[in-house]
């Protein structure tokens, strides 16, 4: 292995630590009920717990867009009209910017929680999943394609000469050379949509009561949100500039 | 005349790529242990060809292919025929040296691995494969210090002569070679050259090749191949000074003006 592998792989594997630290810590400081009503001082507890399970939904999403993308980039030929929409579709979603989704969002818990029955919470939450997922998987898709198909077809071509099955070029060629690039697209994805949480959160919450907002510290999560954001997009482009 | 021993023969093969007709009836016999080598221009179909006998072309998808390919006296399109079988038995060496981005001895091993159960390999079992493999092809000497070296790292010489060895632990019967010295300056050609007519008798080579001086130098027979159509199929001595078609003279005699 030679040394610039090693100092990326460390700065990558430090960076990761610290962003876990972070969510250790986050969530170490919040107890609160999923699903629980909005009161006038209850706001920053739901939109919290909101925030936790989002961060997994993103994680699945995030598995489910590189499993698509093995899909289409590996078992449809580029002339198949499904991959073609697919790929027009995913290209329109990547291009839109996280502000707009992020508004989109607010629009619609807007509207709801300003019903303000108490059933627009399960909506809400369904939104924000929702958006989330429009806004990770695109990403991901893309990024994922990209790194497929980065691995040169001579590499690929020389396997399949060999008599290798797709199996075998996949797992003991394509993969491994194409890791660090997958790996990069999910943090990518991931520090999209950590930005796009803060975004909402900070909207959501300041939307609603100022000062239960200050008192309940949301500013410093916002913050903090924010900082794992770029502390993500960091990781991201040290595995991308990872010579391969 | 003793009967001739053929390891390749197709009959009325026809292939397109989409509605381009690629390969227009071709009937070629290729004899067993001989260095045959493909002329052409450009696009005339021999690369095409070359790949029909391992079915690599079909990964390029919209491929149509029409005709009988024999390969060991078996038609490689019957249902019963496994392609990694196929591709073990008839090798590849391609235009451009492409070695896995992994050592050179793991590069070696690549094929056997892939074609036998995991670690069904001892080790000094693959020492020694890897070692009998190298040193066919002369690379042993060179390397023997080099195994961990990733194989992208080491000279286009060297790497061609690496696609060349990575194919003899397989025990293929036959070798295609794809413009193997395109790559290569004259000693690396040179090199190769003198390889592949020492496995020539083990191995039947079929090489495609735009360098004249080399088909004429290294292979037995030679055909001559024009927009899909196979013109000229003979000695290479013969093809070469007395061709009996006007194209195939014309082409010739165009590169020795």
């Amino acid at each position: 292995m030679d040394k610039s592998k090693i100092v990326f792989h460390s700065i990558a594997l430090i960076t990761l630590v610290v962003v876990f630290l972070f969510f250790w810590y986050l969530i170490e400081n919040t107890h609160t009920e999923i699903g629980q009503q909005p009161t006038a001082n209850s706001q920053q507890p739901t939109a919290d717990s909101h925030l936790y399970l989002l961060l997994p939904i993103s994680l699945l999403a995030i598995l489910l867009g590189v499993a698509c993308a093995f899909y289409l980039e590996e078992r449809l030929p580029p002339t198949n009209w499904f991959r073609r929409l697919i790929e027009s579709e995913v290209a329109i979603f990547t291009g839109i910017p996280s502000l707009l989704y992020g508004l989109l969002a607010v629009e619609i818990f807007v509207s709801y929680t300003l019903g303000s029955s108490g059933q627009g919470w399960g909506v809400l939450f369904y939104a924000e999943v929702l958006t989330f997922i429009v806004l990770v998987m695109p990403l991901t898709i893309r990024t994922t394609q990209a790194a497929l198909r980065s691995v040169a077809t001579p590499i690929r071509e020389s396997a399949y000469a060999l008599g290798a099955s797709q199996w075998q070029v996949l797992s003991n060629q394509v993969v491994p050379l194409a890791f660090p690039g997958i790996l990069a697209g999910c943090c990518r994805a991931m520090s999209r949509a950590l930005a796009a949480a803060a975004l909402l959160m900070g909207i959501h919450t300041w939307g609603y009561t100022h000062e239960t907002a200050i008192s309940a510290g949301i500013h410093s999560r916002y913050v903090l949100l924010l900082v794992a954001a770029l502390l993500f997009s960091t990781f991201f482009s040290f595995l991308k500039e990872n010579p391969t | 005349m003793a009967a001739k021993n053929y390891n390749i023969e197709t009959e009325n093969l026809n292939l397109w790529y989409g509605d381009f007709q690629a390969l227009i009836d071709v009937n070629v016999k290729i004899l067993a242990g001989e260095i045959t080598s493909l002329i052409g221009p450009s696009g005339c179909g021999k690369s095409t060809l070359l790949r029909c006998f391992n079915r690599v072309n079909e990964r390029y998808g919209n491929v149509t292919t029409k005709g009988k390919i024999q390969v060991l006296g078996k038609n490689i399109y019957d249902a019963d025929v496994s392609l990694p079988e196929l591709r073990k038995t008839v090798g590849m060496v391609f235009q451009r040296p492409n070695p896995l981005p992994i050592s050179v001895y793991e590069n070696i091993l690549f094929g056997l691995r892939i074609h036998s159960p995991l670690r069904s390999l001892t080790r000094a079992e693959s020492d020694a494969i890897v070692e009998e493999a190298l040193t066919s092809v002369f690379l042993w000497d060179a390397l023997k210090d080099k195994l961990k070296v990733r194989a992208t790292s080491l000279q286009l010489e060297q790497q061609q002569k690496l696609c060349i060895a990575r194919l003899l632990p397989l025990k293929p019967q036959i070798i295609l070679m794809d413009e193997p010295c395109s790559a290569l300056d004259a000693k690396g050609t040179l090199a190769v050259e003198e390889l592949m007519s020492y496995l020539a008798g083990t191995y039947t080579f079929l090489i495609v090749t735009h360098n004249m001086a080399q088909a004429r130098r290294v292979s037995s027979e030679c055909i001559f191949m024009f927009l899909g159509e196979l013109i000229e199929h003979r000695n290479t001595q013969a093809l070469f000074e007395t061709p009996h078609n006007s194209k195939t003279a014309d082409y010739v005699q165009m590169r020795y003006a």
